[in-house]
């Protein structure tokens, strides 16, 4: 049998059946669009929270006392500076500021901006910055989420924090982070340490918690153990565990999903399954026919093959177009909220485009292999009876 | 030569519904000959032109064509046999209604591994053995009954085989077309092919061109 003919042959039936096909390919370009687009999602985020979580410290140090998390005191930077094999050991200055009128709470971060150990993520946050202008005046930098409640309340050019004494302090809006960096900081106020300090009523000699980064992965453990035995009252909370409680988030929320779809798709191949072995009179005659004007039943299983996988090819890349589209230019519309989950104030993120190719390759087999595999048993099935029984 | 010894067909074997189809079946047919098996409705000649042109296996016995057994061919052997050798023309035309004549005919052809220049090069001159030429841009479903029959004419021949299988040719045809029919089966004829026709159609009685006709009652062949 030529290749080119068999294929010319492929090519008009397919053109001539378009309508048997057009069901089943509608239903596998929906179901492909909604797990690419799960996939998608999960994988933005998941990349992009790693990426932050790379660039946070390797400890944190929170002070405790009968399980309640307490300021920490920053002499504690010398005690534990003192550690050989600790390095970048600083204060932290971080919390909760409720803003009524909307019943939400914006989280506040203070930064020092003279440390030169500051978080990565704060620092490109910064790095737009002329910090002199920022420090001149009681300034602060406002995320996007933010930005937009403080419009609303005519709050333009500053705010006033009400402190636990009554008083308030007048901070100005010296610049709102741009709408790529919501992910991170929809909803953070990124001031000077000091004043975050007042505004959070954390005393000067303290501050939230304590970071500290560890540069060999070995020393960990036994630096773990003499944190604990300079203070005994201390939480310690490592980069990597946070990572795991992460993942362990996403492939729960992922998981279920992805029981979801598996139901999903069973079904869709039963269904598939069903309708192959309730094939119609056509089908089978056309069976009947293929096999008493000589083809074998290879042949005819050959021509199926492919023609169900051009369709269920099709349909997968027209999904995973649609889902590409739908998260990284329509930015997820109701999907996205589902895997953020819980957030204070509206958070409307930008979803970064980050495709794995051996997610796409894992699915497509996922996908295709019961695709096939529910067209051609049934095939395989008429292909085997009498051509004469097929064509009746 | 097609040579059927003791050939049986039993249908739902050792079940509530076993059925004997075909009961000692004995038969040469003749190179270039024309044979017409005749019977009612149910007495078995179908069957016995489907387990000629391999479409169905016997139960027993043996069909020797050109001192080849057939009769138990695997699938690969048995649709290369079909394709090389045999030319099949069925009562409601089996074309498929979506593709156009000429498609249709060279459906044939597929298998056998020409290119397409030499299909297309086949295909006219079958067509045109046919007569259905005119119509091979055609869709199948646009045509009359005798134009159907003609363009299934056109596929059996397509491949020059040396045996064409008939069954009920005729039954769909009104009595004008019928004749045409038989013209062509004369042309065939007088072409060298090997023509095995399964009717009960009297049309089939007096012509000057079969060689023998086969009386089939109840699976078993009446003398």
């Amino acid at each position: 049998m030529k290749n080119s003919v068999f294929f010319n042959f492929l090519f008009l039936l397919l053109i001539k059946h378009k309508s048997k096909h057009i069901a089943i390919f509608i239903i596998s370009i929906l179901i492909v669009f909604l797990i690419s687009s799960v996939l998608f999602i999960s994988n933005s985020l998941k990349k992009e929270l790693f990426i932050t979580l790379d660039n946070q410290s390797d400890f944190i140090i929170q002070k405790t006392n009968n399980g309640k998390i307490f300021d920490a005191p920053i002499s504690w930077i010398d005690d534990f500076s003192s550690i050989n094999g600790v390095k970048n050991v600083q204060q932290r200055v971080y919390g909760l500021y409720y803003f009524m009128p909307e019943n939400v709470y914006f989280t506040i971060v203070g930064v020092d901006l003279f440390e030169e150990n500051t978080n990565k993520n704060i620092k490109e946050l910064l790095s737009v910055l002329n910090i002199s202008d920022f420090l001149q005046n009681d300034s602060m930098i406002i995320g996007n989420g933010i930005k937009k409640i403080f419009d609303k309340y005519h709050y333009f050019d500053s705010y006033d924090f009400k402190l636990l004494d009554k008083q308030s302090l007048n901070i100005k809006i010296f610049k709102d982070l741009p709408k790529e960096a919501n992910l991170v900081a929809n909803d953070l106020i990124i001031m000077d340490i000091n004043l975050a300090k007042r505004i959070l009523n954390i005393d000067e000699e303290y501050s939230t918690d304590i970071v500290l980064n560890v540069p060999n992965d070995l020393e960990k453990q036994n630096i773990k153990e003499q944190l604990i035995l300079k203070h005994s009252n201390i939480r310690i909370l490592q980069k990597e565990s946070l990572k795991k409680e992460y993942e362990n988030m996403f492939n729960y929320k992922g998981g279920i999903f992805l029981v979801l779809f598996i139901v999903v798709i069973f079904t869709f191949i039963l269904i598939l399954y069903q309708r192959y072995s309730m094939i119609s009179s056509s089908d089978k005659k056309e069976i009947g026919i293929l096999k008493a004007v000589g083809w074998s039943i290879k042949d005819i299983i050959k021509l199926k093959i492919i023609e169900n996988f051009i369709v269920g090819f099709m349909a997968f890349i027209i999904g995973v177009i649609f889902a590409y589209i739908f998260v990284f230019i329509l930015n997820a519309p109701i999907l996205k909220n589902i895997f953020i989950g819980f957030s204070n104030v509206q958070n409307d993120f930008i979803l970064n485009a980050n495709i794995e190719f051996t997610t796409i390759v894992t699915l497509f087999l996922f996908f295709i292999i019961p695709f096939l595999s529910a067209v051609l048993i049934p095939v395989w099935k008429i292909a085997v009876i009498d051509a004469n029984e097929s064509m009746k | 030569m097609i040579k059927i010894k003791n050939l049986n067909k039993i249908f739902n074997e050792n079940t509530k519904r076993e059925f004997h189809a075909l009961k000692n079946i004995n038969l040469e047919i003749k190179n270039s000959s024309c044979v017409i098996l005749k019977g009612i409705s149910g007495s078995g000649k179908s069957t016995l032109l489907s387990i000629i042109g391999t479409l169905l296996k016997p139960t027993s016995g043996s069909i020797v064509v050109e001192n080849e057994n057939i009769a138990k061919l695997p699938d690969l052997h048995a649709s290369n046999f079909r394709a090389k050798r045999l030319g099949f023309i069925f009562q409601s035309y089996n074309l498929f209604d979506t593709l156009s004549v000429k498609d249709n005919v060279s459906i044939a052809l597929i298998p056998l591994g020409f290119n397409q220049k030499q299909i297309d090069e086949m295909v006219l001159k079958a067509l045109e053995l046919a007569n259905i030429n005119h119509k091979k841009d055609e869709l199948v479903y646009n045509l009359s009954g005798g134009e159907k029959q003609r363009c299934a004419i056109a596929r059996a021949i397509v491949n020059n085989p040396e045996i064409i299988l008939c069954d009920e040719p005729t039954a769909n045809l009104d009595y004008d077309n019928s004749l045409i029919f038989i013209e062509s089966l004369k042309l065939l004829k007088s072409l060298n092919k090997t023509i095995v026709v399964a009717t009960h159609d009297p049309i089939f009685d007096n012509l000057d061109f079969v060689d023998e006709i086969i009386n089939i009652k109840n699976g078993t062949i009446c003398e």
